[in-house]
């Protein structure tokens, strides 16, 4: 009888436990971080800075298009040009830079502190995570330096690439560049067809409707398998560093793992 | 006995299958991490065929507002090389009438001297000297002309093209009153749309939950199974029917408030462009009528052809009469040709100033729809994000994640909650 009892008991027990467990095995797994980096950017300093830079460029502005009016030749306007971007940049690593710099030593530290392997951006997090954006704040705020941690981030589940390199790869460069001619060359005809039926908006519909749609038949043809190679490449790239998930590097604030240069080897 | 261990072995059956379906958040190849493809669960939303429709109208605006003379701006181009046309005619014909007039002027001052010239015994002999003191005359007339045209015209083109500034800044600024005021009356309307239609999605819920749940017993008549399929057909037609029935009488709202808002734009733009016209016009009026004077008066002051010192004194008198007095005949001849000629250009510059100000209002009304479309795309689509996470962030409180992304590039492990995030986002509108 104690042994028929048990058995259901047991039964149910482990029904429940494989229902419970998940939630309490998966406890300790929580190194990711994320910030709100528009609360940063809002900071004071950050927004008095923001301001000092904009005024400097409209400083700039005219000086640039005062000089402009009087160059003689493109070589000119090119040195010109050069000089005005330089001296912009100049000016926003002098007066950013710190404050940057500041930012990224404390969400460092916040990140060594709490023993987060990897920071992301706030929007890609939908559940979970541990928010330091309070933390990074305080920090910033707060009076002396911010001294960045002496170790680097632990290794991270989360990996990263930089699409802007990858879209580089010859071949998936040479498919965008089509893409985007025949693009521009769908446009051009359809705006043609649509000036010819501009008292006919039922017709302009369908010209619409059909340079989407070829839009979207050329972009599977063309675009799609390169898409999905490079997601098949990313994956495996994954697979083989044990990353559970791969984002784009501009979700990355902090740590992760890049692995953007395997993926554009898998893919030549 | 028998029962209870039949249910047991079940149990026990079940929570092997569960565990051996579902993938643990503490597996080695997803350490509690997880992830949603919100592009894809987007597209299973009950409101995604209204984000396309946005997304298709936006790009279709954004398409026509390439075409250099598409609607609604209409045939802007063509109409202003017409008007240029007519502009390079007038001119023409005015040079022409000019050159005529002067020639004509000429031939008969000529005639006038040879005839004093013989009156006075000279005979034909002087008509070379003659001829170059006209040709003196004329010179200088048509210098202090074409120098006072120059100025007046380079006045012209700088206050016509102040006006059109200060036309611009007060269109772009009445266009972006009326944008803000439609986008607002726009949000509002869709927001009470968009909370109405969850409300009687989560207020038939429990209902269509138990409509489901007898459709799933396999023992049901034909005829219930027929009885709860209407029941639950009529609960979909009556939403649909509420929130359509809403969205209707919005959109008529709206139509009407945006014809009212133009309306008003367009009543101020224009009040305001008068302005500025009326005070451009009179500007132009006290110029010309400065130049016209100062070009009398040059005329008036223009040196006396010199005439040639061998003919008797007052023979050289008459002939400075006759010069002096054809001169001031073809100035007031030439003077009615340059009236007119500008009278002419005052026309086709109103015209230009009102197709400018169309160009701007048909450019400046697609860009207030582009704007609002815009919007309204924008904050449809961030709300069915925010839902989306919501329901995400259950579904993974749920499973045990620890955490879970969303815009992933590639997956090499973790728990892809897409499909379940799909089917409860449609639970929750079905």
């Amino acid at each position: 009888m104690k042994i028929r009892k048990t058995i259901p008991l047991l039964s149910a027990l482990v029904l429940v436990g494989s229902l419970a467990a998940p939630a309490a095995l998966g406890a300790d797994l929580a190194d990711v971080g994320y910030i709100d980096q528009a609360a940063i950017g809002a900071l004071g300093p950050f927004q008095a800075a923001n301001g000092q830079v904009a005024r400097y460029k409209a400083q700039l502005d005219s000086q640039f298009a005062r000089q402009m009016k009087g160059a003689h030749s493109d070589a000119d306007r090119r040195r010109i040009a050069s000089d005005f971007q330089q001296r912009f940049l100049n000016e926003q690593r002098t007066v950013l830079g710190p404050l940057f710099g500041r930012a990224q030593a404390a969400i460092a530290q916040v990140s060594s502190s709490q023993h987060l392997s990897v920071i992301v951006d706030k929007r890609i997090v939908v559940y979970g995570g541990v928010d330091i954006t309070k933390n990074v704040v305080d920090l910033v705020n707060g009076p002396g330096a911010v001294v960045p941690p002496s170790a680097t981030p632990p290794p991270s589940d989360v990996g990263y690439v930089d699409q802007t390199q990858i879209d580089q790869v010859p071949k998936i460069k040479q498919a965008n560049d089509a893409f985007l001619k025949y693009a521009g060359d769908q446009r051009s005809q359809a705006l043609a067809q649509m000036q010819s039926a501009k008292s006919n908006p039922q017709q302009q519909q369908t010209i619409f409707q059909n340079y989407q749609k070829n839009l979207s038949t050329q972009q599977d043809k063309m675009l799609k398998p390169l898409v999905d190679q490079t997601r098949s490449a990313m994956a495996k790239v994954a697979q083989q560093k044990h990353l559970i998930l791969v984002v784009d590097r501009s979700d990355v604030i902090y740590g992760g793992t890049d692995i953007t240069q395997d993926v554009q080897n898998a893919l030549k | 006995m028998r029962l209870s261990r039949i249910f047991a072995l079940v149990l026990a059956a079940l929570a092997t299958v569960s565990c051996a379906q579902q993938q643990r958040p503490d597996d080695p190849n997803v350490r509690g991490i997880g992830y949603v493809r919100v592009d894809e669960v987007l597209k299973k939303h009950p409101l995604y065929p209204q984000l396309s429709q946005l997304q298709d109208a936006i790009d279709a605006i954004g398409l026509k507002s390439m075409s250099p003379a598409g609607p609604p701006g209409g045939n802007i181009s063509a109409q202003t090389r017409e008007l240029n046309r007519e502009l390079v005619q007038a001119q023409q014909r005015a040079n022409a009438i000019l050159r005529q007039k002067q020639q004509d002027y000429q031939q008969r001052e000529q005639a006038a001297i040879r005839q004093a010239l013989a009156a006075a015994g000279a005979g034909t002999n002087g008509t070379g000297a003659v001829t170059q003191m006209q040709n003196v005359s004329a010179g200088q007339a048509q210098a202090v002309n074409a120098q006072a045209n120059a100025d007046y015209q380079a006045y012209q083109r700088s206050v016509i093209a102040q006006d059109g500034a200060a036309v611009a800044q007060i269109q772009s600024q009445l266009n972006t009153q009326m944008n803000q005021a439609y986008r607002q009356r726009a949000t509002e309307l869709s927001e009470q749309e968009s909370t109405l239609s969850l409300q009687l999605s989560q207020q038939d819920a429990a209902k269509r939950l138990d409509l489901r749940m007898k459709l799933n017993n396999l023992a049901l008549s034909d005829a219930q199974r027929n009885q709860d399929r209407a029941q639950l057909a009529d609960l979909d037609r009556q939403e649909a029917a509420v929130v359509d029935a809403r969205r209707k009488v919005d959109q008529q709202e709206l139509q009407k408030y945006l014809q009212q808002l133009r309306s008003q734009t367009v009543s101020r733009l224009n009040a305001e462009a008068q302005k500025i016209h009326a005070a451009t016009r009179a500007k132009l009026a006290q110029r010309h009528n400065e130049v016209s004077q100062q070009v009398a008066s040059q005329m008036q002051g223009l040196t006396p052809a010199a005439v040639p010192a061998n003919l008797p004194g007052q023979t050289r008198q008459k002939l400075a009469e006759i010069d002096k007095q054809y001169k001031t005949q073809f100035q007031a001849d030439a003077q009615k040709t340059i009236a007119e000629y500008q009278q002419t250009k005052a026309t086709l510059d109103a015209q230009y100033a009102s197709l400018n100000g169309a160009d701007g209002a048909a450019s400046g009304a697609a860009g207030a729809q582009l704007g609002t479309l815009q919007h309204q795309r924008d904050d449809l689509y961030n709300k069915m994000v925010e839902q989306i996470k919501h329901d995400a962030g259950q579904v993974a409180a749920k499973r045990g994640l620890q955490v879970v992304f969303m815009n992933v590039d590639a997956a090499g492990g973790g728990i892809d909650l897409t499909s379940d995030v799909e089917k409860d986002i449609e639970s929750l509108h079905q």
